[in-house]
């Protein structure tokens, strides 16, 4: 019976050897990402059984994320055959020779599908580099329950605090990301394209412009004048919505993510916040930090021609149309943003929708972790009051100069 | 008897693996910390010479996180030793539900540094926190733990005591149960005070597990890293950054491994004068004690 036993489980593990193994791709994705991709990766499985697509699942944190990718890249022997990657990585990877361009794979006219703003951020030095699944804007939300219609100036937004504060409706006037992280860069980006400053200008620092001035002093303005806590220095988005979801604020700056957890069953403010780009002083624009997820692949990987086709998979229409359904992601191609069923679900797609058009690029530099390292470093120095904005910014100037001459230039 | 040849042979394993693990890495630094290898050289070493070193003398952020680390290091141990003694101490009277006691006060050291660094983010969350929702009962307006300069090094150096002051403990705990009991009854049937119990012996028999919970705590606060990067990211306004959290910007996210090199090379030459500063300062009290003794 052993013998017979012995025998059989031979004869199957040979069927097994013989039967082609399916090509295995990996993807590394942080948890929530891979959470929501799992029905779609159960489904690219069955539809191709010559591929064994399998998600890991990251960290939460973007830049633990980044780290753990980095690490595994720089052993040389990356276990993943693809990213997914934030916006701002791109240079930074590509640079370091570390992702395949796509433009040979996906053709030149890859974009064309995207709606205005998903495009931004995926091509670097004259390649594509990644295709987005995911898109995100800074959006500044707003209480439909306490005002007609949202602020469209920094004046309207204080006065709109102020007054609702003194009723006694809100303890706090704005909330948003202040600690010294990515967050506080993303926000105070908004802020200064609407004094009409910009960060780079002709691909030089220009942050100790007036505009740029002006717009972190205003930051440090709604700190003393008791519109936004002190507690801001030391914000990030989950603080910021723990204080907008308990009622507390009128107003805050945050994902689109934000928009579903306010809008649960058993939340205080279902249904009563609307969404808005970013206020801006009269005649500038109001714009929303772009700050889409997108999928790359790996230039080391064996499996580029299975990557590539789980890569189309998960960034089709169908697949963004079930991420948006069952997640509430925001979608990157038009033709999702303008599908009827979608919109009828999902009513603030619209809004989403021109949010993203108003979408402004993060420096595109390999250096921009450098960039903005200074730039949050600085400008949480004024916010919490240990410096005043104007030397501060003087500061921030000359040192983004001097890695730019460092560096021999910044893009 | 051994020869001092049978003697070297059989040091060789334990030094080869030492240099190993220590001498190598530090040497492939020394060298890395002559080259430019950044995102921008394609992670190719580049010969730099001197230049990073001089970029490290003139780096003001460099000098302000060192100072910051020893800040960190010096206020979080020397509160550690004094609070890891009296626990050491308490534990070591015969209490009823002792051994319980001592399970319950190692509990924070068993914890990951990641796992209670969130934990303090939220207990020090201003208003939400259990801190500052207590004071508010009490009308106290909430204290900005997390987010003034001022006050948030203290606040690192809480949650670091917190955790390690078990570690501390239970060495001195070791070390205490080492010592004979008789030795104290022999200074009772004398007349010593408690006091002078404590000064007399225990504080000198501990000697040796104090300088190793010393040595412990003071390399592991030095390199503080991952609390400080899930409390405060090194924030507000850069007061909370350590040397280790820089190197690991420089590394990690600048992709600048050279200058990440010069910078925890910086922080070994730090540590090492500051090491050599402790030890002459030991052997000077030292000596002085006994020539005291001596007159005495």
């Amino acid at each position: 019976m052993t013998l017979g036993f012995l025998l059989g489980s031979l004869l199957l593990s040979v069927a097994v050897w013989a039967k082609p193994a399916p090509e295995p791709v990996s993807i590394l994705m942080p948890a929530p990402f891979a959470d929501a991709t799992a029905d779609l990766v159960e489904t690219f499985n069955r539809e191709h059984p010559g591929i064994a697509l399998s998600v890991t699942r990251g960290p939460l944190e973007t830049e633990a994320v980044s780290d753990l990718a980095i690490s595994s890249l720089l052993l040389g022997n990356s276990p993943y055959d693809a990213l997914l990657m934030d916006v701002t990585w791109t240079p930074k990877y590509a640079k370091a020779g570390w992702l395949e361009p796509l433009e040979g794979w996906l053709g030149a006219d890859a974009l064309d599908d995207l709606a205005p703003g998903a495009e931004l951020g995926n091509a670097f030095d004259g390649h594509l580099w990644r295709f987005p699944m995911v898109a995100d804007m800074g959006l500044l939300f707003w209480r439909t329950d306490l005002m007609e219609a949202p602020p469209r100036t920094p004046a309207e937004l204080e006065a709109i605090s102020q007054s609702l504060q003194q009723d006694g409706k809100v303890r706090w006037g704005y909330v948003w990301q202040g600690r010294q992280y990515e967050g506080l860069s993303c926000t105070y980006l908004e802020v200064l394209r609407g004094f009409g400053g910009r960060w780079l200008r002709d691909g030089s620092p220009d942050l100790n412009s007036k505009a740029a001035i002006a717009a972190s002093q205003w930051l440090r303005h709604l700190v003393d004048a008791g519109i936004t806590p002190p507690a801001v220095a030391n914000m990030a988005e989950s603080e910021a919505l723990q204080t907008f979801e308990t009622g507390d604020a009128a107003f805050m700056r945050n994902w689109p993510y934000a928009w579903a957890e306010l809008n649960r069953n058993g939340s205080l403010l279902a249904g009563k916040v609307g969404i808005t780009t970013m206020v801006s002083e009269p005649h500038e624009p109001h714009v929303a930090t772009q700050g889409s997820w997108g999928l790359a692949v790996l230039s080391s990987s064996k499996h580029k021609q299975a990557a590539i086709e789980a890569l189309q998979f998960l960034t089709s229409t169908a697949a963004q149309k079930q991420l948006n359904l069952n997640s509430g992601y925001t979608p990157t191609r038009l033709s999702v943003f303008e599908d009827p069923e979608l919109v009828r679900a999902n009513p603030i797609l619209p809004e989403l929708q021109a949010a993203l058009a108003a979408a402004v690029l993060r420096p595109l530099t390999p250096i921009y972790a450098q960039l903005s390292d200074l730039l949050y470093r600085e400008v949480n120095t004024v916010i919490t009051g240990e410096v005043a904005a104007a030397p501060a910014m003087e500061t921030l100037q000359r040192n983004s100069i001097q890695l730019e001459r460092s560096t021999g230039g910044i893009s | 008897m051994l020869r001092w040849r049978q003697q070297l042979w059989l040091l060789l394993p334990a030094m080869g693996l030492l240099s190993l693990v220590f001498l190598v890495p530090i040497a492939h630094y020394l060298w890395l910390s002559t080259q430019s290898q950044t995102v921008l050289t394609e992670l190719r070493p580049v010969p730099a010479g001197a230049a990073q070193w001089i970029r490290l003398w003139n780096d003001s952020r460099f000098w302000q996180d060192a100072w910051q680390t020893l800040r960190f290091a010096g206020l979080s141990v020397t509160t550690e030793m004094v609070l890891g003694l009296a626990i050491a101490l308490l534990l070591n009277e015969p209490l009823r539900g002792r051994s319980s006691l001592r399970m319950i006060s190692l509990l924070p050291w068993a914890l990951p540094t990641t796992v209670m660094a969130l934990g303090w983010r939220w207990i020090f969350n201003d208003p939400y926190g259990p801190i500052n929702q207590a004071l508010s009962w009490i009308g106290v307006t909430p204290i900005p733990f997390l987010a003034n300069p001022a006050i948030t090094w203290i606040t690192t150096v809480w949650a670091d005591t917190w955790k390690t002051t078990p570690f501390v403990a239970l060495l001195l705990l070791a070390g205490l149960q080492n010592i004979p009991r008789d030795l104290y009854e022999a200074a009772q049937l004398e007349g010593a005070s408690a006091w002078q119990s404590l000064r007399r012996i225990t504080i000198p028999l501990l000697t040796p597990y104090l300088l190793i919970a010393l040595v412990f705590r003071l390399a592991q606060a030095l390199g503080v890293f991952d609390l400080v990067q899930v409390l405060t990211g090194g924030g507000p306004a850069g007061s909370t950054e350590s040397l280790a959290l820089y190197a690991y910007l420089n590394a990690m996210r600048f992709l600048d491994f050279g200058y990440s090199a010069t910078v925890m090379l910086g922080a070994f030459a730090g540590l090492l004068l500051f090491c050599g500063a402790l030890a002459v300062l030991w052997w000077w009290i030292g000596g002085r004690q006994d020539l005291a003794g001596g007159q005495r």
